[in-house]
């Protein structure tokens, strides 16, 4: 039990004397995590928004394919992202492989389903009086656009906080696309892996301590939406 | 005689095949407060959602100021507004959901207008305006709607069995509101409800439907 304390107070020591490894990979997961939230969100709502608002031919199987691929394993998305991104791949022109980018972009795809379909399952439990509402107060069809959305918006919110816990604690992705590059790429979650491989139990302790925090953080401010978005 | 704020000529509504609504002629004057009378099923609330152009008749006419008008949301519904039975707040505080229709129609000195509104449906602006719409009451939430509608000072304001949940004070304070918009801004009010007390003591005439015709008008 000696060595799990001693990691325990290595971590914190870590944390707390700034060590410049530990916090590039922080801030490395800070990058592409948030890289990849942005390109979610901003593809995903409205997708989601569609997906949950209009009525078409092919809307359940493009629920079920949705549906689907919240449970793309993260390995899968990197392998099908470092095939798009390696030299001979359709991608590999861009050299984003072994990039923060490169990482954010699996992330992405890992990220969007979720955002999708949360946000379609927000819009499609509106209440069934909220167009009536909006229009016989004078709002005009992009009005009621709008405030659709902001009437989902704890909803959304809920769903980017899941996306993120996925995007922030993933492996797969940031090993094989950004290649668990020292200094460069390496993340919380690789430097984890990492550093346990090599028996050095504090650095991955004290990253898990960051890890354990975010997911604290976004779990607190998920009870309070959950709460507003089902009033 | 000036031109109807609303008219119905021949106006049908079929839903699923069925004839559920017959109207060969209504119209509503600028001012007019008609009272919607009938047993459940008889029309009452098709006939609103016509005049509010949220569904367009199946045939005949429906015009405003005496053009015939499409249901698609626009102008028309800057000039008529619905209240529904159990109305829907949007999942914001008191005044956003009363200064939201102003807000759309990019109208100046919000606050005060709010405020004001709030009054005239008896809630105390002070108190009022910064809650969320989860802590009000299902009498209070009827007012901050009808509150959020007249606001707008609207040609025609139509309300659904506006009392039908409430206790005698909160109908009573309903009652003054609808009043005092027409009086003050000349608002038309069509309203449906089962209570034929409070109808006869608000309206000018009385429509009974029954089987989605008028059987009879007082």
């Amino acid at each position: 039990m000696d060595f799990l304390l001693q990691g325990f107070l290595k971590g914190f020591a870590l944390l707390f004397t700034g060590d410049p490894e530990t916090y590039s990979a922080i801030w490395a997961t800070v990058g592409a995590s948030s890289l990849s939230m942005f390109f979610s969100l901003t593809i995903g709502v409205p997708l989601g928004f569609f997906l949950g608002h209009k009525t078409f031919i092919g809307k359940r199987i493009l629920r079920t394919i949705v549906d689907t691929l919240l449970s793309f394993p993260t390995v899968v998305i990197g392998l099908l992202v470092y095939a798009f991104l390696t030299r001979h791949g359709p991608l590999g022109g861009t050299g984003l492989l072994f990039s923060i980018p490169g990482v954010a972009i699996g992330q992405t795809l890992l990220g969007l389903p979720i955002i999708i379909a949360m946000t379609a399952n927000a819009v499609e439990g509106l209440d069934k009086r909220l167009p009536i509402t909006l229009t016989t107060l004078g709002a005009s069809p992009q009005q009621i656009l709008w405030a659709t959305v902001m009437e989902a918006r704890f909803s959304i919110m809920l769903a980017a906080m899941a996306a993120y816990g996925r995007i922030v604690s993933e492996v797969g992705i940031s090993m094989l696309v950004g290649g668990n590059i020292k200094w460069h790429t390496r993340t919380i979650t690789t430097a984890i892996a990492l550093e346990t491989g090599k028996g050095e139990f504090a650095m991955g302790i004290a990253l898990g301590i960051v890890l354990l925090a975010v997911a604290l953080l976004v779990n607190v401010a998920a009870t309070g939406l959950k709460k507003k978005a089902v009033k | 005689m000036s031109t109807p704020v609303i008219s119905l000529n021949k106006t049908r509504q079929v839903f699923s095949g069925r004839q559920v609504l017959s109207i060969d002629e209504l119209d509503i004057n600028q001012g007019d407060i008609i009272g919607l009378a009938g047993p459940n099923g008889s029309g009452k609330s098709t006939l609103l959602r016509i005049l509010a152009f949220l569904d367009a008749p199946t045939s005949g006419t429906l015009s405003f100021m005496g053009a015939e008008t499409s249901i698609k949301p626009g102008a028309v519904h800057r000039q008529v507004t619905l209240l529904v039975q159990e109305p829907y707040l949007l999942k914001r505080t008191v005044y956003a959901n009363v200064a939201y229709g102003l807000k759309v129609r990019k109208k100046s000195d919000i606050t005060t207008k709010v405020h004001n509104a709030l009054i005239q449906v008896g809630l105390d602006p002070e108190s009022f305006s910064s809650r969320q719409w989860y802590e009000l009451s299902g009498g209070e939430a009827q007012r901050v709607a009808l509150a959020a509608r007249l606001v707008l000072k609207p040609k025609v304001l139509l309300m659904d069995e506006p009392t039908a949940s409430l206790d005698t004070k909160s109908a009573k304070l309903i009652r003054k509101a609808a009043l005092k918009a027409r009086t003050d801004n000349r608002t038309s009010l069509v309203v449906a409800s089962h209570d034929l007390d409070w109808l006869g003591k608000v309206s000018d005439h009385i429509i009974y439907l029954e089987h989605g015709s008028i059987v009879e008008t007082s």
